[in-house]
Parts: structure tokens; sequence; C-alpha cells
């Protein structure tokens, strides 16, 4: 029969407490964080007395009607029992001391402080104090020996030492624990303790296990451990009896040992798993007190009691006759003491052994005797292997260990956790009267159970898509989800009712907006998930239905095993299940992934889930993009690599975010685009309270690279949080669902940056193999800049690699080309060998501007012809995307520059646009931008993506406000622009730098200079460089009011289009300008980019005519 | 200035809403704000958290100060205290009563907590008028006040000041007039 747990109580407010019994047993005393000592008649004591003793109390002991108590103004105080009157202060330390016990006859008490001292203290005569010094940290506890030569104690420092009392010498001195500057800081309290009665072992909890030492000889007679106990252990108790040792885990273990059979007697958890820092023993009865680190008071009892009938016959004879030989001896003395009372149940040995115990002095004796037949029983065993211990101690202890588990009757290997249950992601427990059934993307469903009644809340984020409804809960629905659709409930069968389904369905268009299906009987709904169009529901006849969203029945399968959770999306349904059985507190799952759309298919065939150790599933869903994801227990946060065979990538750990030990967050959604994983922060619990009503928190992603501290690592690490962030993209276009280009292209000008940033480290550091490397990453531009900004660095080698690279990427680049013409969707696959989908750029590109590319591959040949002298000759694989690349060659002719070096011409620079003083990134993020420019044409109807899965509104703005900060920190030059509001007025979300220049032109700026130039000139009249002009200009229109600036680049942007065509017709008869143009072939090339969107046949001539000028 | 004003200067003051609808960012004078998602905190100043709560498109996260714990600690700090305390918000006052007239159903124990803030506010007046009253017996030309609130100096200020004005001509008049009276007759 195990020991029964009572149910936890609240003690004292959260803190560190300790408990004790008083010396008959009839009441519990703890003390707690708010310097109170408790009294309690039992656990059910309604009122308990309180005395309060200080701010905080430590510690506190009880013998012989005095309490002594170590609280926080540093003293030792002694105050009389039961009546709590204060009765003097008995010592002081510099800091709070952080154990005080008694000694056996109660005389005297021995305290460990925080100020690395141990102090024995006369109880009677506060004035006989013997000091130990020699710990080098604050004192963890400290135990008397019974026979009052030795005091041990342990310390921070590590050391556990034994005093001799007479004179104050260190005895011993073990290295056995871990360090730590100071008790807050230690893994474990480690409360240890003597043999009560005769001494001769010490039992200390060290790490997982508890060693013995005997008496005297200090040797490490052997070591008790369980496999129950995982974390380190904080506090060990010996029975009264000395037969048993209690312990207690930092994570709420509590275990007791049989010392003489080494046998683990009880294996109990707290309810809660909380730090179990007081456990004391009943004085006689089978009684174990034990409070926790929040304050809360536990009992168990019935412990081990049992320990000689109930075992004895599991175990071998020479076992039993010394379990038998104590129980004759106790129960002899017991009837001489008993008969007197009149006592004649002699049946039950351990009540016999408690009212004896009742007795101390008797007990005493019999005790003394009992403990010889003990130790008689030790010797035994221990004879065994006492040779090999003197050869090696350390073998010895483990022999002896091996030799008490050898005994062991029953199963040892790996213990098999129990199976989580099923839940439905973003609920609370159902055992609570308010809680979250659920709380996604969509909005959040509360369940209120009160006793007269019960109902379900039901409440959108938007309310634009449903407004807020109550749903009385007749029928006790437990289980529910919500999409934009509908709202979905379960609940289990009972007696009499079948259980049921029930879906409301409040974006039908007709009238009923309602159904109900009853399963099959002995099917329970275990969990359910809503997609687009359709509801499944799992069983517990391992039995997936799936119904249309009107309530047609579909699909019915079979699971593989016991559903743990399922999540839907659109047209994928992700069940988590049990696989198998976990072990040692692990879990078995594994996941599958359907596609229920047209082509109804299996993406994740029941693969093994990847949990952390000893964690279960906490979460699982999609990203609002529509990527698998889950959390485990300890808030790693993983989601789906599609593009890495479908493997998990852990994306996030929370915990690193949580402030406290037991803070968790609990997550509710996940997003790609912003990044951003939204929780609620739940202080101490692992779930939210529904009042007051919890506010969402954003965390960031972070992907666990190696070295993130250094530059590299950062650049690593942003680079392949990018890839995998916008894995989304291809799986939607692969599946035919629209997105837009621009955050596709944001995304790829972002990571060919990176590279390029990745490109330049590597170079600075002689890297060169590691430089080809990257570049195999890169696009067919970023490549072509690699191998200018090599050479330029001269280093030939690496250009030449490069080069040969680019040949090897444009070769691929033709023949996906070629591939293309034939099928654009084969082609989507077959590319996916190179990593940055250059192609696939293209390839949205053709089917949209088929007509545009036969003008563009002419553009392209004008330009090749007239750049022959320093082209390269891979440009010849025209295709829209190498266009830019040839651009930038030409436009990098400058001296050698550092791209990272901000430039410190920047002003003029901004508005000569002077080409010495631009950069390779410039260039850069013009080619990668340039492949989008037709795409932004045809995008510019920007239809809501994917209308229910995406969020509507943020995938535009933030990207946008990111890429400038980007841009500032990588070129000044910008930030001169961007102060022109044309900027933040662009029609596309994706306008950057590069466009800016592009729209050079008509910024407000131009048009404002090229009314005041005349006044200009006559100011100044010895101005007559174009540059000086233009800097004069800029220095009056920065003196412009932001609203008069606002107007003309207002007024810029109206006019955009009239203004570029009436340019067109001026530009010939204006002389200033054209001499602008002529500065900078570049930018007039963009300008004529933009134009052929406009008038094709203008634009052609415009560039040519731009380019004769070259 | 009248409290309107004050009022209205308190209103440029950032609360955290949970808005209820979606919309991109707006780019207003007096800077961008948003993007609102349904169900994410967002900043925004109390004028447009009142606007967007009037029309039930959001609800208000009350300020952290906003917690009867805290606030009858600061309660009893002014009480102990003979100076004026720091006050959690330059515009405590103005703030409270915004959001507890218009969003009290967002904000727990809204009653305590508008009761606390009353008595913080008649402490404070009570500590101004027996300074304006010790300030003007014993005649000093000048005075120093502490962690005054807008709303606070609004409410003696103009009241002070005029009465310090009268009192200076009835003192510089004193003398004057006694002797224009022996004239007049």
């Amino acid at each position: 029969m195990p020991a029964t747990q009572m149910p936890m109580r609240y003690g004292h407010p959260e803190g560190h407490t300790d408990v004790c019994f008083d010396d008959s047993g009839s009441c519990i005393v703890t003390c707690g964080s708010d310097g109170d000592v408790r009294i309690w008649k039992d656990l059910d004591d309604d009122d308990p007395k309180s005395i309060n003793v200080g701010d905080r109390a430590y510690s506190c002991a009880l013998k012989k009607g005095k309490l002594v108590t170590s609280v926080s103004n540093n003293t030792i105080q002694i105050h009389t029992f039961p009546n709590g009157a204060p009765d003097g202060i008995l010592t002081r330390f510099t800091t709070n001391a952080n154990h005080v016990v008694f000694n056996r006859d109660g005389a005297k008490i021995a305290a460990g402080s925080g100020d690395f001292m141990v102090k024995i203290v006369d109880v009677m005569d506060s004035s006989q104090q013997k000091t130990f010094r020699g710990h080098d940290a604050p004192v963890l506890s400290v135990s008397f020996d019974p026979k009052d030569i030795f005091l041990a104690s342990a310390s921070c420092d590590g050391s556990v030492k034994v005093w001799q009392i007479s004179d104050q010498t260190c005895a011993i001195s073990w290295p056995l624990l871990q360090k730590c500057n100071d008790v807050i800081n230690a893994k474990s309290i480690c409360r240890l303790a003597w043999q009560p009665e005769s001494g001769k072992l010490l039992a200390i909890p060290v790490g997982n296990i508890i060693k013995l030492y005997r008496r005297e000889t200090w040797r490490n007679e052997f070591d008790l451990s369980d496999n129950f106990i995982t974390l380190p252990l904080n506090v060990v108790t010996w029975s009264p009896c000395e037969k048993y040792l209690a312990a207690g885990s930092v994570n709420g273990c509590i275990v007791v040992w049989n010392v003489e059979t080494k046998d683990c007697m009880e294996r109990v958890k707290h309810e809660k798993g909380y730090t179990i820092c007081g456990l004391a023993w009943h004085p006689t009865s089978r009684q174990l007190a034990y409070t926790d680190a929040e304050g809360n008071l536990g009992l168990l009892e019935n412990v081990s009691g049992m320990g000689n009938k109930v075992y004895s016959h599991l175990f071998d004879g020479d076992d039993d006759s010394d379990n038998a030989d104590n129980g004759d001896f106790l129960n002899e003395n017991m009837e001489f003491q008993l008969i007197p009372k009149g006592r004649t149940d002699y049946e039950d040995d351990e009540d016999d052994l408690m009212l004896a115990s009742g007795y101390p002095r008797h007990r005493n004796h019999i005790l003394e005797d009992d403990d010889s037949s003990v130790e008689v029983a030790l010797m035994e065993k221990g004879s065994h292997c006492e040779k090999e211990e003197e050869k090696d101690e350390h073998w010895g202890s483990t022999h002896a260990v091996l030799l008490s588990t050898s005994r062991r009757p029953f199963y040892d290997g790996p213990m098999p956790s129990p199976q989580q249950k099923p839940f439905q992601s973003g609920s609370t427990p159902p055992h609570l009267t308010h809680r979250f059934m659920v709380w996604n993307s969509v909005g959040i469903i509360r369940c209120y159970n009160d006793d007269q009644d019960s109902a379900i809340d039901v409440e959108f984020h938007d309310t634009s898509i449903h407004h807020a409804t109550h749903l009385s809960n007749t029928l006790n629905y437990t289980i529910a989800d919500l999409s934009h659709e509908a709202i979905l409930l379960a609940c289990e069968s009972t007696t009499e009712l079948a259980s049921k389904l029930h879906c409301l369905h409040f974006s039908s268009w007709d009238s009923s907006k309602e159904w109900t299906v009853d399963m099959p009987p002995h099917e329970d709904i275990k969990a359910i998930c809503l997609g687009q169009g359709w509801a499944a529901s799992a069983t517990s006849a391992l039995l997936l239905h799936i119904f249309s969203i009107g309530g047609v029945q579909k699909e019915v399968f079979s699971l593989p095993g016991p559903v743990v959770s399922m999540a839907g999306h659109g047209e994928q349904l992700l069940i988590a299940f049990h696989r198998g059985t976990g072990f040692d507190g692990d879990q078995c799952l594994g996941i599958q992934l359907l596609e229920l759309g047209k082509k109804k298919k299996q993406v994740l065939h029941g693969d093994p889930l990847p949990l952390t150790r000893k964690s279960y599933l906490a979460w699982v869903g999609f990203s609002a993009e529509g990527t698998p994801c889950y959390v485990d227990s300890e808030g790693i946060v993983r989601m789906l690599n599609r593009r890495l065979g479908n493997t998990w990538t852990p994306i996030c750990n929370t915990k690193e975010h949580c402030k406290g030990k037991s803070d968790h967050y609990w997550v509710v959604g996940i997003h790609e685009n912003p990044q951003q994983l939204r929780c609620i922060p739940c202080k101490g619990s692992r779930f939210p309270p529904t009042l007051p009503r919890p506010a969402v928190a954003i965390l960031s992603f972070r992907l666990p690279y190696c070295q993130i501290a250094t530059e590299k690592g950062q650049m690593e690490e942003q680079f392949w949080r990018s890839v995998i962030f916008h894995n989304h993209l291809d799986y939607l276009s692969e599946n035919g669902y629209e997105y837009e280009e621009s955050t596709k292209n944001q995304t790829i000008k972002e990571q060919q940056e990176l590279l390029m940033k990745m490109f330049a480290l590597s170079c600075k550091l002689d890297r060169e193999f590691r430089c080809v490397e990257l570049a195999e990453l890169m696009t067919q531009n970023a490549v072509n800049l690699a191998i200018k900004y090599a050479s330029r660095s001269r280093r030939l080698i690496l250009a030449q690699r490069l080069s040969e690279l680019a040949v090897e990427k444009a070769a691929e680049l033709a023949a996906s080309l070629n591939e293309e013409e034939e099928d654009f969707r084969n082609k989507l696959n077959t590319s996916s060998t190179t990593e940055w989908s250059q192609p696939r750029v293209v390839n949205h590109k053709v089917e949209e501007n088929n007509s545009e590319d036969s003008e563009e591959a002419d553009e392209i040949e004008e330009k090749t012809d007239l750049h022959k002298n320093r082209q390269n000759p891979f440009c010849k694989n025209g295709s829209s995307a190498d266009g830019p690349a040839i651009k930038s060659v030409t436009s990098s002719n400058q001296g050698r520059v550092n791209p990272f070096k901000v430039s410190a011409s920047s002003k003029e620079s901004t508005i000569s646009v002077n080409p010495t003083s631009s950069n390779i990134l410039d260039n850069m993020k013009k080619l990668s931008k340039k492949s989008t420019v037709p795409n932004r044409t045809a995008n510019k109807e920007k239809s809501p993506v994917l209308k229910p899965l995406i969020p509507k509104p943020k995938s535009k703005q933030v990207p946008a406000t990111n890429f400038f900060q980007a841009c500032t920190s990588q070129t000044d030059k910008i930030v001169e622009e961007k102060k022109n509001p044309e900027n933040s007025l662009s029609e596309s979300p994706a306008m950057s730098a590069q466009n800016i220049e592009n729209e050079r032109p008509k910024t407000g700026f131009q048009m404002w200079l090229e009314e005041n130039r005349s006044d200009i000139l006559a100011d100044h009249p010895d101005l007559s460089e174009e540059p000086d002009i233009i800097r004069e200009g800029m220095n009056r229109f920065r003196m412009l009011s932001d609203e008069e600036r606002k107007a003309w680049a207002h007024k810029a942007k109206g006019g955009a289009t009239k203004e570029t065509e009436t340019k067109k017709r001026k530009e010939p008869s204006l002389d200033n300008t054209k001499q602008r143009e002529q500065g900078n072939p570049k930018e007039n090339l963009n300008l004529s980019k933009k134009q052929k969107t406009l008038d094709i046949s203008t634009n052609q001539k415009l560039s040519a005519f731009a380019f004769k000028k070259d | 200035m009248d409290s309107a004003e004050v009022e209205f200067l308190a209103e440029k003051e950032m609360v955290t809403i949970i808005p209820n609808f979606s919309l991109d960012k707006i780019y207003l004078i007096g800077g961008d704000l948003g993007p609102f998602n349904p169900g994410l905190p967002v900043e925004v100043p109390l004028w447009l958290a009142m606007n967007l709560k009037q029309r039930q498109k959001c609800r208000v996260i009350p300020p952290e100060w906003m917690d009867v714990e805290k606030l009858e600690e600061m309660r009893d700090q002014e009480r102990k205290e003979e100076t004026f305390t720091p006050m959690p918000s330059p515009y405590y006052m103005e703030l409270t009563k915004l959001l507890l007239n218009h969003a009290s159903d967002n904000i727990p124990k809204a009653d305590e907590i508008r009761t606390l803030i009353k008595d913080m506010w008649d402490t404070r007046i009570a500590k101004l008028r027996v300074s304006a009253d010790s300030f003007v017996k014993q005649q000093e030309a000048h005075a120093k006040l502490d962690n005054l609130t807008l709303m606070e100096i609004n409410t003696t200020g103009a009241f002070l000041t005029e009465a310090l004005n009268h009192m200076y001509k009835l003192r510089t008049n004193l003398h004057p007039a006694q002797s224009a009276q022996s004239q007049d007759f």
C-alpha cells in the first residue's frame, strides 16, 4: 500500500519554508517567508495558531517546549511553545542564519549562518557559545551528532565538514557539493542528517543521490539513489526509528528508502512539482510532513509503515531474518511497555512502534539495541565488499549500491512515462472553473463552469469577422476550436448521451447556422480542429472523421495511435499522436500532415516528432502563413523546414525570455512575416488565468546557431532564419496560392545583402574558400558583384573561381529557362537545387511579362554591345534577370572602395550622384531590385493574399520600415533621400533606396529646383557648376518647412506620370537636365526602365539615347 | 489655461490598447501609429484610445501604475510626507478620469482606483492650500513646490496669483489711502 498523499494546503506566502513536529507529534510547526511560525493541529486545521517571530523566518526547531527560529534580523530567537511568548535571543550573526537545529537532548542549538560561521549555543545560558570557523561560503545546513561529539555542516563553498565539538576542529571535510556564492544560488540547500539515535551514519544529499558516511571512519558506506529522482535532492531526514530515510528533491519528488535493505519504499511526486525545502517525520506515526518553496504544507500518511510486512515476503531469507529480528525485538519491548496501558493489540507492529516511540526514554534503549542489529545487518552486507573497498573506495561504494539493487525484485529499467492526455492548442486545463477553451489568432473561447450554470463565451479578436457570442453549456462541452468560418465544440459521452460534435457555422449564407453530429457509441471525441471549409474530429476509437464545414461527413480513417492534438489551416491537417510509450519522462509522439485539397496527399507520414528530453507537447498549430509549428513544455518552438526534407528546426526558446524559473510563455500564435511569436507571459505558471485578462506579448525568433555573439554567427543566424521564414512563399506558390511578390523580392534582397556582408567579412579574414562557398548560395547578380569585389580587393584567384562559379550558375539558369518554356510547374521543383531561386523569380515574371520580355532582351543586347570592353561574358545568357547585372558592371568602374565604409561626402554624392562614391552594396541592392521592376507593375492591384490565412495589414508596412532602418546603417547616402517624403508615399511597400534613385527625376526637390533655379542663379551668379547649384538648392530646400516640402513631394508624386513625359519632351532642349542625366547614365537607365511600363517605344528610344551618351 | 486645455494636453499621453480591428499603419502629424492587429497590444495616444473605445473598437490596458496596491502605497506615502511626492504620471488625474469614465469595464477594481486617486488628489490639494496659506501669511516673496502636476497648478494657480495681486494692491494702498482719506475730509 503506497503512502497517501494528502492535498497540499497553503501555509505561508511563497518563499523558503521549514517544518517540524512537536515532541509528541500532536502538531506540525511551520515557518515561512512571512516571518510567522504556524502551529497546525493537523493538515485540515483551518485556524492554525500563528506566532510572529520576525520579518522572515529561515528555519525553526522545536524541542521541549522551546521553539527556536532563525529570523531575518540575523538573530536566533527562542519562543516558548505552544504559547509563543518571546523568550530572548540566543545568538546573533552578521547575517541571517540559514539553518538551526537542536541537539538530541534539547540543551544546545547549532546554527549555520550566511557569514560562514557555525555556532553552538547553550539554550539555558546563551553565553556558552562555540564558534566553528572554516567554511569559505555561507553555511547551508547543520546537523548534530546525537552523541554530541560531532557536528556536521554543509556550505556553499562545496564542502561538507564534520567538526569535533569539544575543540572546534574540523574532523573531516568532503568536497561534495557544487560551489556557489549564496544560498539562493545553491542547487540544493543540502539539509544533511545524522542517524538520530546511534549517530552511526551521516546522510548527505549530493546531487541526485544520498551519500551515507560512517562515523569515525568517515568512509562513504553506501549511496542511496533512485531513478525517480531527476533533480538534486534538497532535504534528507531519518525516521525516528532510524530505519528509513526520506529525501525531498528540488522538483518535488519525495523518496523514502529502507536503509537496511536500501530499497526504495516510496516515491511520491509533489502535486505541482515545487521544491521540497522542509521535511519532517512524525515522531511516532507514519506521517511525513513536508513544505515546499512556494509556502505550501503537505502530509504523507502511511509512509513506509508497511515496510516489514508487505515487502518482507519479497526479500531473500537473509534480509527477512534481519527484519524479523528487528520486528521481534521491537515486539518484545513493546509488550512490556504496552501491558500496563492495557493495550492488547499486538498484531500491528507498526502501531506498536508508534506507541513505543511515544516514550522517548524507553525507546532509547530499545532502539539502541535495535541499532546494533541494524548494524549487524549492515556489516553482513558490507563485509562482502569490505576488501574491495580497501582497494578502491569508490568502486566499493558502487558495488554496494549494485548489491542493493540486485536484491530488488522489481523492474529496475527505464520507467515508462505516462502518455500525455489529448489537448487543444491554446486551451487551459479542463478542471479549472474558468478556463480558456481556445485562444488562437481568430479569437478566444472561454468556458465558465460555476455550480449553478455553465457557459461559453466566444470573442473574436477582429470584430468584423463576427460579433462576440455567449452560449449556455448545458451539454458540458470541453473541447473547442475557432476559425474564420465556424465555432466547433465537442463533448465526451456521458452515460445517457453520446459524444457530440457541435458546429456553429456563422459564415453560412443560409439561415441554419448550426449542426450537430453524434458519435457512434463508445467513441469519444478527443481532439477537434477546423480548417478552411472542413472540420475534423479524432476519437478514442483511433478514428479521424472529416466533415465539411456545412456538416457533410467526408473521409474517415484510422489513426496510428491515440491522438494528442490536432490543428488545421487552409487545406492542411496536422495530427500529433502517440507512436508508442516513452520512457523516463519522454513522450513518444508522431506527426501526420495531410493536405485535404483537391489533390489529397499525406506530407508527413506519422514521422517521429522531436521533443526536448522529458518534455511533452504543449502547443501544435500552424503559423499564420501555413507552416506547421509546435511548442514543447520546455518552451522550444519548432517549425517545419519544407526545404530540408520536412525537418523540424527550433526557432525560439521561450525560456530564454523568462525572468523567473517558474515563468512560462503560453503560445497563442506564430507569424512568419513579420517574424512574431505571440504569446502570453505567465508568471509562475504554465498558463494564464482568465481574469485579469492576459495581454499578448511578442517574442522574436532566434535559431540556435553557434557563436551567436560574433558577427559571423549573427549573420549566419539571420540569413538562415530569413531562409526558413520564407519557405512558406515557395509553398504558397507551389500550391497555387497568391502571395505578394514584393515580400519575396524583399526577402531575396535581404538574403543577398547578408550573403554579401558575409562574403566581405570572409574576404577580410582571408577565407577565400569560404567566400566561394558563400558565393554558391548567391544569385547570379550577387555573384557578379562578388567577382567585382574580389577583383578589386586583389584576390585574383578568388575572382577566377567565382567567375567559374558564375559560368556554372549561368548555365544552370539557361537550362532552367529552357525547361521553363515546357512547363512552369515542373521547373519550380527542379530548380530547387539552387538555393536562391533567382530562376523562380523569373518564372513568375515570365508569366506576367511575356510581352515585356522581348523588349528587355533587346535592351540587354544593346547594352552588352555598348559595354563589351569590360563585359563579363556570362551575361549573354540573356534573361531578364541578367540585365541588371550588366548594369552593375558598368556602373562600378570607380576606384576601389570599402563597401562598408560610410561615405563621408554623403550629401554631395546624393545630389550629384557622383559615381565615385557609390558602393558595392548600393549596386547590389539596385540589382536585386531591378529584377522586381516588371513585377511591380503587374502587382499594382494588390489583392489581399490568401484571404483568410494571411494577416492583411502587417505584411506590407513592417518590412518596409525594417528595410529603411537597414538602409540607413549601410549607406548614409540614402538618409538624405529619406527626408524627401516621397519615400513614404511610394506606392509599393518594397520601395527602397534604388527606387528612389529610379524616381529621382521626379522628386519633390527636383521639381522645386526647376522652379527656383533662376532665383538661385540670380542670388549666386558665381555658381556655374551644376553640382554647386544643386547643393545651394538643396540647402534652400531644406530651409523650407515640412509642409512645403511635403507639398512638393506630393506634387511630384501626383504629376509623376505627366512629369516624366514632359521631361522627355523637354530633355533635348533643357541643357542642364541633360547634363545631369549624362552625368549619370545609370540613373537614366533606371528612368527608362520605369517608363517602359508607360510607353514601350519611347522607352526604347530613350534608353538608346542614354547609352549613346555614354 | 483652464482644465479642458490641460485635459487636451493629457490626451497626448500614450496608452496601450488591444484593437479588435485590423488596420495598416496610419501616418499622422504627431507620428505614425499602428499597425493595428486584432488582439495585439499597440500604443496609441489617449485621445485615439478613447475614441476607439467609445466606438467599441478596442480594449484599453490600464497603465502599469493603475493598480490598487501601487496606488495605496503611493497614497500612504503622500499622506506621510510633508511635501509633494512624485506622481506616477504627470497627467495621473486626467488619465484616471478619462480611462475610468470611458473604459471602466477594462480596468479591474475601477471604483477602488477612483477612490484612491481622489484621496491622493485631495491630500495634495490640501497640501497645496496649506502651503499657499502659509505663503500668504508669512508674506514670502517666492516659494518652490516640486512634483506638482499641471492640473494641480491649474486649480489654484490663476486664483492664487490674482489673489496675491489684489493683496499687493491692498497693502500698497493701505498707507496712502489713509492719507487720502484725511485729505478728503
